[in-house]
């Protein structure tokens, strides 16, 4: 980020400062959810009004309906959602409704909204709350879906989402909300669709998401010491999904690891194994490893909730098996 | 159940949410996750429950540790669930917020405000079609009445006159929000019961702080169930006396439990006091000591038994070893 | 209601009729496809709702909602064109019956699923507030819609945030293929919200003039911001459940007594017993009507096929 004023700051404060830029820089911005307004100290509620920023019932149905229909309306709600597993409540207004007013009417009806939501908790919080289920998203036709790794990009990619004219699923990752990195100051818009190349190297590509993307630049790591070098890309937002980019690297490479905290059968990886198989399958050298979580739910206890995760050991096994 | 044995399973299910409480202080990092207590509806849970008989069901939020206890569940392996170790009564799997005793008829809870209400309502269909007169309560919390679960739930148990009783602790706060924000009828000033004429079924509303008072409440909602005139609404009125759940915090920030949302969110210490001093447990002990059911001495040799109990339950949860890590995969498909 | 408001309504009301009965056969013969559901017996509430509502008024519709579309002031060409999947129609052929939208005359959306649009228009109503206008929102649903959770949900948010929302529930005694007392003890939807306190009526559907009284009066008390309303107008469907429905669940009303309660033909009676209209009038009206169907049924074939291109051109807003 040569010639860009940066600060440090947490992932979380980054997310919260795109919100709160754009709400300033545009008074159609809405912020409302389960979890906004908790307080008359609230900044957003301060700097924006009890209208704008409201707290709303436990009712998740008639939140993102309702954002749906302030969208076609002419605003752009923000949904803080809180956790990602609570969109699968009102799943029909999520995957059957937003996403698909613009296309239906022809063209005629936008619905430019932001569900705003945690995933990936895995710190002791169970079956329910630790989930990675974003690929049960990224096949939805018009929904958009960000998957921010570190504080700048949660910046940029907050602000492009409420710029879009689309539904998008903004995640945020629950184990990286206190990561400290350098973030742009004022406008920051990272593009949706282009993926991050996070370490450049030349021996193997390794494709990883959100929290895994660190995993992955810890396990580069070890690997450069033994003489492998791994690049390491994040596709930022895997709807769209930016495949140019990993293909380019796979013909340079010619070895593939995906890493990914998602059930292994309902992954980014699975569908980027897919993409490379079918058109970079020439410049393969070795078979695509998937470094994924197990086909499990997440269980409580801390050594059965590492036994199903990808970590730093397993990617650098994942990539000595094709280096 | 005596008013005696009510008094007692309130004590051990206090008794048992201080030593989950004091966990985060005494053993920093052996509770992980989120953990929510039920300090404040003893009264209601152990009325609640005592009008159970062998066959009856019960579902309960993530809000669950109270229900056990009053069922008679080991509180050994109870607190070793909380612990995440492999003696736990679900192996680890589950945590504070998924507790479960089938055998017992605690069929498991939901960590999604709302979503156990549907499935109270499915046990019930069970225990109708099994025509023995079992009836299910079904537990949750006032913030989960803004649920369309729980609207959708009602509405088919009315029409199907299922054996269910719908138990909401009201505790005037939808987790951390207080009620009247976010509710139609608080804001009304009326109470919540009020939502049963949608449904065309009876609601009323109960001091969840009297165990006797509940226990004829919903007694006689469970008789109606059981008499197959269907569901009942009932409203208890309780105070949670601690805040909604423990701190939130990526791994390596310590968790604590911090004060009541009426002290940290609002304000307002008054209104927490004065539900101290109303605390069920301290008043319905000088209740029964007043009235001769029960005398000092018993009264505190039943908080002594309690104590040791849970220190007990303490001491095996932190000796237990914790799960293979390969259990993981273990349960996916039954 | 007038002698202006009586023709304006009849005219509506015989344009929907005109156009759903022309919209059945041309299903049969398969120059509409889909699945189809249609409105006639429903007219009465579609004119005299969406009669006292203005352009800037929003509309949010279900799956029977051609009735609701014109009533709204959709041009009945591009209507037609959309219910033939072609390039002329409202929504580019993308939509079809059950997703009709028409952003010029506030019509801004029919779901499939039900329901589904009624937290739409509170979002939509909240959006108008925010604004300061005096503007409502209205969603129509069938009386299965409230048995959904997002229904619960929505009377108590419009309820507590006040939002200028009327909620036109057409209580037509089946919710899809079964009777409402197989879905809910409640019979009128207007007991169903007495929890929450808002001003809520039940009025025969067939009745337009009924429909007209009791929805300006709700409508009134919205727009002037005292919080929203429900309206449930009784109703009949005269056809299944969707084109094709076998129908076999009910008992069929007898031709004699169906020309009582038939809505268009009621107005009709009263208009000439009270002399807003006499006959010739309503016969010009009722022709109008049909030779507008014509027209459009014309146009609507004449308008080409979208490219198969299109598909995948607008799956994202820009």
């Amino acid at each position: 980020m040569t010639g860009v004023t940066t600060r440090e700051m947490t992932y979380a404060a980054a997310t919260n400062e795109a919100v709160h830029l754009e709400m300033a820089r545009d008074e159609d911005v809405v912020l409302f959810g389960q979890s906004v307004a908790g307080s008359p100290d609230d900044p957003f509620l301060k700097a924006f009004g009890a209208d704008r920023v409201r707290v709303t019932p436990i009712s998740e149905t008639a939140e993102i309906g309702m954002a749906a229909g302030a969208a076609l309306a002419g605003k752009r709600p923000v949904v803080d959602c809180t956790m990602a597993e609570f969109l699968l409540v009102s799943m029909d207004q999520v995957v059957n409704e937003a996403n698909r007013f613009h296309y239906m009417s022809g063209g005629r009806v936008t619905a430019p909204l932001v569900l705003k939501a945690g995933y990936g908790f895995t710190a002791g919080w169970a079956g329910q709350h630790t989930g990675s289920i974003y690929g049960m998203f990224m096949g939805v036709p018009g929904l958009k879906v960000a998957l921010p790794s570190t504080p700048a990009d949660a910046k940029g990619l907050m602000a492009s989402a409420i710029r879009d004219d689309n539904p998008v699923l903004f995640l945020h990752h629950y184990l990286l909300l206190l990561e400290q990195g350098p973030v742009p100051e004022g406008e920051h818009l990272v593009p949706f669709g282009s993926a991050d190349v996070k370490r450049p190297g030349s021996d193997v590509t390794v494709v990883a998401t959100g929290w895994t993307v660190h995993r992955a630049l810890a396990a580069a790591e070890r690997l450069a010491a033994d003489g492998v070098d791994v690049e390491v890309i994040d596709p930022r937002t895997i709807a769209p999904l930016d495949t140019a980019t990993i293909l380019t690297s796979v013909e340079k490479t010619g070895r593939l690891v995906l890493v990914d905290q998602a059930t292994r059968h309902s992954s980014v990886a699975t569908v980027i194994a897919g993409e490379v198989a079918e058109h970079g399958f020439s410049a393969l050298r070795a078979p695509i490893v998937q470094v994924t979580a197990l086909d499990a739910s997440i269980a409580y206890a801390k050594p059965m909730e590492d036994y199903v995760l990808p970590d730093e050991d397993k990617i650098v096994a994942a990539v000595r098996g094709v280096a | 159940m005596k008013p005696a044995e009510m008094f007692r399973h309130m004590t051990r299910i206090r008794e048992f949410e201080e030593r989950v409480k004091r966990t985060f202080t005494d053993h920093p990092g052996v509770i992980r996750g989120h953990t929510h207590l039920a300090d404040g509806a003893e009264a209601s849970i152990v009325g609640s429950v005592a009008t159970m008989r062998p066959g009856d069901q019960l579902v309960s939020t993530y809000r669950c540790h109270g229900y056990p206890i009053a069922l008679g569940s080991d509180t050994s392996a109870l607190m070793a669930e909380i612990y995440g170790r492999a003696t736990g009564i679900c192996g680890g799997y589950g945590g504070s917020m998924h507790l479960a005793d089938p055998e017992r008829g605690f069929l498991g809870t939901s960590g999604i405000v709302g979503q156990n209400i549907p499935q109270g309502t499915g046990a019930a269909y069970a225990a109708q079609l099994r025509g023995r007169g079992d009836v299910v309560l079904t537990f949750f919390g006032d913030g989960a009445s803004k649920q369309g679960a729980f609207h959708e739930s009602l509405n088919i148990a009315a029409v199907w006159k299922l054996p269910v009783v719908f138990v909401m602790e009201n505790n005037s706060y939808s987790a951390g929000v207080r009620t009247d924000l976010e509710d139609a009828n608080a804001a009304a000033g009326e109470p919540l019961a009020t939502k049963a004429r949608a449904y065309s079924i009876p609601g009323v509303t109960v001091d969840g702080g009297d165990p006797l008072l509940v226990h004829e409440t919903v007694g006689a909602a469970v008789e109606r169930a059981r008499a197959g005139e269907g569901p009942t609404l009932v409203e208890s009125r309780v105070y949670r006396l601690s805040a909604h759940g423990n701190s939130i915090a990526p791994p390596g920030v310590p968790l604590h439990y911090p004060e009541h949302e009426a002290v940290t969110k609002y304000g307002d210490v008054e209104e927490y006091e004065a539900a101290k001093r109303g605390d069920p447990v301290p008043r319905f002990r000088a209740r029964l000591v007043e009235s001769g059911a029960l005398t000092a001495d018993e009264a505190d040799r039943i908080a002594g038994e309690a104590r040791t109990e849970m220190q007990a339950a303490v001491d095996f949860a932190l000796a237990s070893p914790h799960p293979e890590p390969a259990a993981a995969l273990s349960h996916v498909y039954a | 209601m007038n002698a202006d408001q009586a023709r304006s309504v009849l005219r509506t009301m015989w344009r929907i009729r005109a156009f759903e009965e022309r919209v059945g056969r041309l299903k049969r013969s398969d120059e509409v496809h889909g699945l189809i559901h249609l409105s006639i017996g429903g007219e009465g509430v579609a004119a005299a709702v969406c009669g006292q509502l203005r352009d800037n008024d929003v509309v949010y519709s279900g799956h029977r909602a051609h009735g609701h579309v014109l009533a709204k002031g959709a041009p009945m060409p591009e209507t037609m064109a959309e219910l033939m999947g072609r390039e002329g129609g409202l929504c580019r052929g993308m939509g079809g019956s059950m997703h009709l939208v028409d952003v010029a005359h506030g019509m801004l959306g029919a779901t499939g699923v039900v329901g589904g649009t009624v937290p739409a228009a509170l979002g939509s109503a909240l959006a108008a507030r925010m604004r300061g206008e005096d503007t409502v929102s209205v969603v129509f649903f069938g009386d299965g819609a409230v048995q959904a959770g997002t229904f619960a949900e929505s009377v108590n948010l419009a309820a507590l945030w006040r939002l200028p929302v009327v909620l036109v529930c057409e209580n037509n005694g089946f919710a899809e293929f079964s009777p409402r007392s197989a879905h809910t003890p409640v019979e009128r939807v207007s007991d169903l919200v007495a929890p929450w306190g808002i001003p809520a009526a039940t009025v025969d559907g067939n009745d337009a003039v009924a429909v007209w009284e009791e929805f300006g009066r709700l409508l009134a008390g919205v727009r002037a911001g005292e919080g929203p309303a429900l309206l449930e107008a009784l109703t009949h469907r005269l056809r299944g459940h969707y084109e094709g429905d076998p129908d076999r669940y009910r008992v069929a009303v007898a031709a004699e007594e169906w020309q009582e309660r038939d809505p268009v033909l009621r107005l009709e009676r009263t208009g000439l017993e009270r002399g807003w209209f006499d006959a010739d009038e309503a016969k010009a009206v009722r022709e109008a009507a049909h030779a507008e169907v014509e027209d459009a049924v014309a146009w609507a074939r004449e308008s080409p096929w979208p490219t198969p291109e299109l598909a995948s051109s607008l799956v994202y807003g820009s």
